[in-house]
């Protein structure tokens, strides 16, 4: 059966440096680094390893076993102290997101689809190697029922129960039986054992890594900014693949040059170039249609509330004894209660938090994207708007996919919805 | 006026990022020495403390806990609890809330011995590797009404014991049972509270059950962080009089997460810490106002400590950062 | 976790109800009595045991028939260690030289007073009548046991608390004048015509030599005061008669301590450095307070506890100074050259198992004896020979020690540190507790 859709889709001999699919990257790519001006130094080594690895097809080495992850909820300290590496399979090409079409139902999310037709091909770019366990925690509905077909294609797939209430005790408790149980099939894969030392280097080294997260974090709420939102969404999306220390050092080489650009006076963008929260499904390379537009249309993106980037590496981790039963259990603690994934019941925390972030990073407007046929932030859009609505803060809703059919529509409504965040700061002033 | 303010902010940082475990320690030896050792340097600070400094270790208190003249005000006969006279309890009253509003249960999270005792059973554990036990929170639900139980018993016993209902022998209850009375007495070297007294039946009962308790006290605090303090009646009567405390314990819900990091933290497993976003008085009945939630939260200015309004510790993303790497370094 | 929580509420009701069966055995008892014995000098022989239990009976039926009397009103707040702390007690005899170098005091045997002495003192020793020595009692006769509820009425060894049992107003203090050199057979002093008397009261506060207390009114026999402010009474009832040729002097003194505990402190500090001598007395006991005496002071019986005599403030060397016990036992020494005597508090109360009262209040009495070969004229009569005659009372109560158990209390408290912390240990051991299969070995 698989052969048989192998056999009807041609597969293109050239080399993959001149494949349609890294036409695809080194298109998204040029337009990130030459179409905008005084891009930070420190961002060419994001810049060159985009380049390497999406444009050239180059591979990534990695240390251990490789474990992939396609959700943020598989805690990653535990993947580490395990000696293993974990690579987020999250995927944000078009050229993957046509060729999941197989799998899923036409109008399903991109994403999903995407990481169905990386996976399913043979020379998946990333081109990290094959995963030895893909772990996929049981959260939106897609993603559950992808479980089953990468077990098709031949990976050796673990279901991390997730649950979907997280305000009550019980899901606590279930939640943190999961992360165990995780720890027991990580000790199966790896034949490690998992120690208190190996745990804290692990908690250690992410710990490091989302300090330097926050710290960029923190000089976007300079106004007017000092860095664009695309960047800062390079900076992450790099993460999910990149090795852990070398990805810090370079943050930490970044948030430097930020601070010497804070010091300088520097602006990235006018100064009344309408500041915009970015909520919602989550762009990834190279499916950074949304903010890109946002950019070049004068605005810019302060901060955002996805998984690709601020749920990803914001939230910490505090342990009150250092011993492996209290570290596991506050690694699921904070997995779990901060998130504002939009799969749970409730979405008290995500509307607090999208709150506070306009508050804190003195945003003009909310965009929100959420990519056709995902469900559940297509269904959070009602609530949100009007909790935006009541707090009066401007809000857009766009919902898109991969494919850049839709671009000179969406540029004309993004363009509109600056203008009119333009004209209320006037406004107000 | 510009210059102060750096030096004051920098001041601020200093504190908020200071590394808490640490001087949460060393306050709480210099606490324990001057309440168990105070004595001895001729230091009396009155009857009316709002902790557990124990009136039974005769030689090395520097002030007594004040559940022990409560419980022997209210046990007066009852032709001397009803008269004038009785205008010493209020007033005793008073002092006692006089020193309680000063810091509020932070007496309990730093000062008081017996909870620091029971800190250092715990790092014994921690030190040995054992993880720790919870409650579930039905369990929590529970047991969390003990303490006012026994802050009831503390008075009604006494008033029956002042009416002829009870025997003398009964008296004080609370401290018959109390675990400080047996436990602080033995770092002045007074074992003398580990006797059974058979003088009379009640009396048997009563030291029995005393020393059962004791006995409790250091298995259940070996394996329950804060054990005690669970069901502590001065804790009760903390929580019924803390509204005018200058000590607070205040949390910004708009600035939380719910990352539960401070709940992870809370030797009391104090669900609401975390979970609460809409109380700003967030001190619930069981805190100890350790502080050691202001310590882990990572969200700046979400959790913090106001005296008499002024924020004097409050959490920082910065201080958290420093704090947790180093946990991640040398963390027990 | 419900599990551990079942355990810990059974642990409690086991230890519960294993305490209330937790009478001592036969054999218990025997150590018990064995050890008070051994702790209270010289054992009394079962017969003698025997007869004053008989005693006590035969008084406790009398004070029962004896309802109506005004009874000793308790006072609730006992002795407990809320009381402020005293500041080290300054010595008494501080203008007295080193008291260290003190020899050790007659140490002979314990004998029971001859049952049936008559009231044997020599004659004309008591001048107000009833024979035997006048000494000033916080009972009447004939209560003299001091097992009332609480049995904290006030002289507790001189150093107790004053009973407070008015509804308001300052507490007030009864006191009894008897005759007798047995604190419980004294009957009540009689008056006699020929004496010259005359009764001071020292207040904390007030003048340094006393003032006159008046003497019982309307037919009552006891001296009444009132103590408003905290610290040491002291009331001496000094009595003079010519004999002969001799002349005796007798003074009968009480020290009532009265502190409390909501009390003001400063008033403290003073009472417990202010004298507690009273310089224009002819002769006077002191009971000598340990340099460690906390200012709720109860003497036990099995300790040591010295007194001093003095003559107009000064220690007076040979007197001979007689230690009665609540049952009558007697001791004799003869005071060093610093007025000093010591005597170990007999252990004498030896009631059957269920009648044990650890508060029993017992009285013991002092009597001090010097004669002088001292001239003079009394009442226009020439006299060549004076004898003096002090007395003190005090209470003591049963040690600690013939009622606590180290044994039984160190034993329960590790059995259930044993019991419960196997239960813990084994319960977490073996529990799969639901979602917490997963266990982590810590070991590094
Ligand atoms: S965008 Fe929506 S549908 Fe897609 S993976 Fe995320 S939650 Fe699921
Ligand atoms: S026994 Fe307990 S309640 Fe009583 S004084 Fe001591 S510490 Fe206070
Ligand atoms: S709650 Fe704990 S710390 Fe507070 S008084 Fe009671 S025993 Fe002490
Ligand atoms: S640690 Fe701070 S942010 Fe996290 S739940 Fe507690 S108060 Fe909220
Ligand atoms: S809520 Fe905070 S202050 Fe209170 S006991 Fe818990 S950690 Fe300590």
């Amino acid at each position: 059966m698989e052969n048989e859709i192998h056999q009807v889709i041609p597969i293109n001999p050239v080399p993959y440096s001149r494949s349609r699919q890294a036409g695809e990257a080194q298109t998204v790519l040029d337009h990130i680094v030459d179409d905008f001006q005084e891009n930070p130094v420190a961002m060419q080594y994001f810049y060159d390893l985009f380049r390497q690895v999406y444009c050239h097809g180059d591979e990534i080495p990695h240390s251990g076993k490789l474990v992939g992850t396609t959700c943020i909820q598989a805690p990653e300290e535990l993947i580490y102290a395990f000696g293993a590496t974990p690579v987020r399979l999250c995927n944000g090409s078009y050229h993957y997101d046509q060729r999941g079409a197989d799998f899923m139902p036409a109008k399903s999310c991109s994403l999903v689809k995407a990481t169905l037709g990386m996976l399913s091909s043979e020379n998946v770019i990333p081109k990290i190697g094959k995963p030895d366990l893909v772990v996929n925690p049981s959260t939106c509905d897609q993603k559950k029922k992808s479980s089953v077909m990468i077990e098709g294609m031949g990976y050796s797939v673990y279901d991390l129960e997730f649950p979907n209430v997280k305000e009550s005790e019980a899901s606590r408790v279930y939640w943190r039986r999961s992360v165990r149980e995780f720890a027991n099939q990580l000790r199966k894969l790896t034949g490690k054992r998992l120690t208190r030392a190996n745990l804290k280097a692990a908690m250690a080294m992410t710990g490091r890594a989302q300090a330097a997260f926050r710290t960029l974090h923190n000089f976007r709420r300079q106004t007017p900014s000092l860095i664009l939102g695309k960047d800062a969404f390079l900076v992450t999306n790099a993460y999910f693949f990149d090795d852990i220390e070398r990805w810090t050092t370079a943050v930490e080489k970044l948030n430097a040059e930020l601070a010497e650009r804070q010091a300088a006076g520097f602006r990235a963008v006018q100064s009344k170039a309408p500041r915009v929260v970015f909520t919602g499904s989550p762009p990834i390379f190279p499916n950074l249609k949304l903010p890109l537009l946002i950019e070049e249309a004068g605005g810019v993106v302060v901060a955002d509330e996805t998984c690709s980037a601020n749920r990803m590496l914001y939230d910490m981790t505090a342990v009150d004894e250092w011993l492996l039963s209290d570290m596991v259990d506050s690694l699921a603690d904070k997995y779990l209660k901060p998130c504002t994934c939009p799969i749970f019941t409730r979405n008290d925390d995500r509307k607090r938090r999208l709150l506070d972030l306009v508050a804190q990073f003195k945003a003009d407007g909310v965009i929100y994207q959420a990519f056709s046929g995902c469900q559940v932030y297509e269904m959070e859009y009602r609530s949100v708007a009007e909790e935006f609505n009541k707090a009066g803060i401007p809000m857009l809703y766009i919902e898109t996919d991969y494919s850049p059919d839709d671009q000179g529509q969406l540029s004309t409504r993004i363009e509109a919805f600056l203008e009119s965040l333009k004209n209320r700061k006037k406004r107000h002033a | 006026m510009t210059a102060a303010k750096p030096a004051m902010q920098r001041l601020r940082d200093a504190v908020n990022e200071v590394d808490f475990n640490r001087f949460r320690f060393w306050f709480q030896i210099t606490a324990f020495i001057l309440f168990v050792y105070g004595g001895y340097l001729a230091i009396d600070l009155g009857s009316k403390l709002p902790f557990f400094s124990c009136g039974y270790n005769r030689e090395g208190r520097a002030g007594v806990c004040y559940l022990l003249p409560l419980q022997h005000q209210l046990g007066r006969n009852w032709a001397v609890l009803f008269s004038m006279a009785s205008l010493t309890i209020l007033t005793g009253f008073l002092t006692f809330a006089a020193w309680f509003i000063v810091l509020n249960k932070g007496w309990c999270g730093f000062v008081c011995p017996l909870g620091t005792l029971q800190d250092w059973i715990s790092a014994l554990r921690r030190r040995l590797g054992i993880r720790y036990a919870n409650y579930t929170q039905g369990q929590f639900a529970q047991l969390t009404k003990i303490k006012f139980v026994l802050l009831a018993l503390l008075i009604l016993i006494p008033l029956g014991i002042g009416g002829g209902l009870f025997s003398h022998d009964m008296s004080p209850p609370f401290c018959l049972i109390c675990p400080a009375r047996m436990v602080l007495p033995l770092f002045t070297g007074d074992l003398s509270q580990f006797t059974i007294d058979f003088s009379s039946k009640t009396a048997v009962v009563m030291t029995a059950l005393g020393i059962s308790v004791t006995a409790l006290f250091f298995v259940g605090s070996f394996v329950k962080k804060r054990f005690f303090c669970f069901f502590c009646p001065m804790s009760a009567l903390h929580y019924l009089i803390s509204k005018p405390a200058l000590l607070k314990l205040k949390k910004d819900g708009s600035k939380c997460t719910r990352c539960g990091d401070c709940y992870a933290v809370c030797d009391m497993e104090i669900k609401e810490i975390a979970d609460d976003v809409k109380t700003t008085n967030i001190m619930t009945d069981d805190c100890t106002m350790c502080l050691k939630c202001v310590a882990s939260c990572p969200e700046t200015g979400a959790l913090k400590a106001t005296f008499v309004g002024i924020p004097i510790f409050v959490s920082t993303e910065t201080g958290f950062i420093k704090r947790m790497n180093k946990g991640c370094q040398h963390g027990k | 976790m419900t599990s551990l929580n079942r355990l810990f509420a059974l642990l409690f009701l086991l230890m519960l109800s294993g305490s209330l069966f937790a009478e001592p055995s036969e054999a218990q008892k025997a150590e018990w009595r064995a050890r008070r014995e051994a702790a209270g000098g010289e054992a009394p022989s079962e017969a003698q045991r025997a007869e004053w239990r008989a005693r006590r009976e035969a008084r406790e039926a009398s004070a029962k028939a004896d309802e109506s009397k005004p009874t000793v009103v308790a006072n609730e707040e006992r002795i407990h260690p809320t009381s402020g702390k005293s500041a080290p007690v300054p010595e008494l005899s501080h203008d007295h030289g080193a008291m260290g170098s003190r020899p050790a005091a007659d140490k002979g045997a314990v004998k029971p007073e001859e049952a049936a002495r008559p009231s044997g003192r020599p004659a004309g020793m008591g001048m107000r009548g009833g024979g035997g020595a006048i000494w000033l009692s916080d009972s009447p006769p004939s209560r003299g046991d001091g097992a009332g509820r609480g049995g904290m009425g006030g002289m507790m060894g001189m150093g107790g608390m004053a009973m407070g049992g008015e509804r308001s107003g300052p507490p007030s203090k009864r006191l009894w004048m008897r005759a007798g050199s047995d604190p419980q057979k004294s009957g009540f002093a009689r008056e006699d015509a020929d004496a010259q008397n005359e009764t001071l009261i020292v207040r904390p506060q007030g003048p340094l030599d006393g003032e006159a207390l008046a003497p019982p009114a309307d037919g009552k026999k006891n001296l009444a005061f009132e103590m408003p402010v905290q610290g040491y009474y002291r009331v001496y009832a000094s009595s003079r008669k010519l004999q002969g040729e001799t002349l005796n002097i007798s003074v009968a003194k009480a020290e009532i301590a009265n502190f409390s505990h909501g009390g003001d402190e400063e008033e403290r500090a003073q009472a417990l450095t202010a004298p507690r001598v009273l310089d224009s007395a002819p002769i006077e006991i002191v009971r000598e307070k340990a340099a460690d005496e906390k200012m709720f002071f109860q003497l036990k019986s099995g300790d040591e506890q010295a007194f001093v005599v003095l003559q107009k403030g000064l220690p007076l060397q040979g007197a001979r100074v007689r230690f009665v016990s609540h049952e009558g036992w007697s001791k004799e020494a003869v005071s060093d050259e610093q007025g000093r005597v010591s005597f170990q508090v007999i252990r004498d109360y030896f009631p059957a198992w269920d009648d044990f009262k650890k508060r029993f209040k017992a009285s013991y009495l002092i009597i001090a004896e010097a004669n002088a070969a001292e001239k003079g004229v009394f009442k226009d009569q020439p006299y060549s020979n004076v004898r003096y005659q002090a007395t003190l009372a005090g209470n003591y109560y049963p040690s600690p020690d013939d009622y606590r158990s180290y044994a039984w209390g160190l034993g329960i408290g590790l059995l259930i540190v044993l019991f419960s912390g196997t239960a813990v240990y084994l319960y977490r051991r073996r529990r799969v507790k639901p979602f917490q299969e997963v266990r982590f070995d810590d070991g590094r």
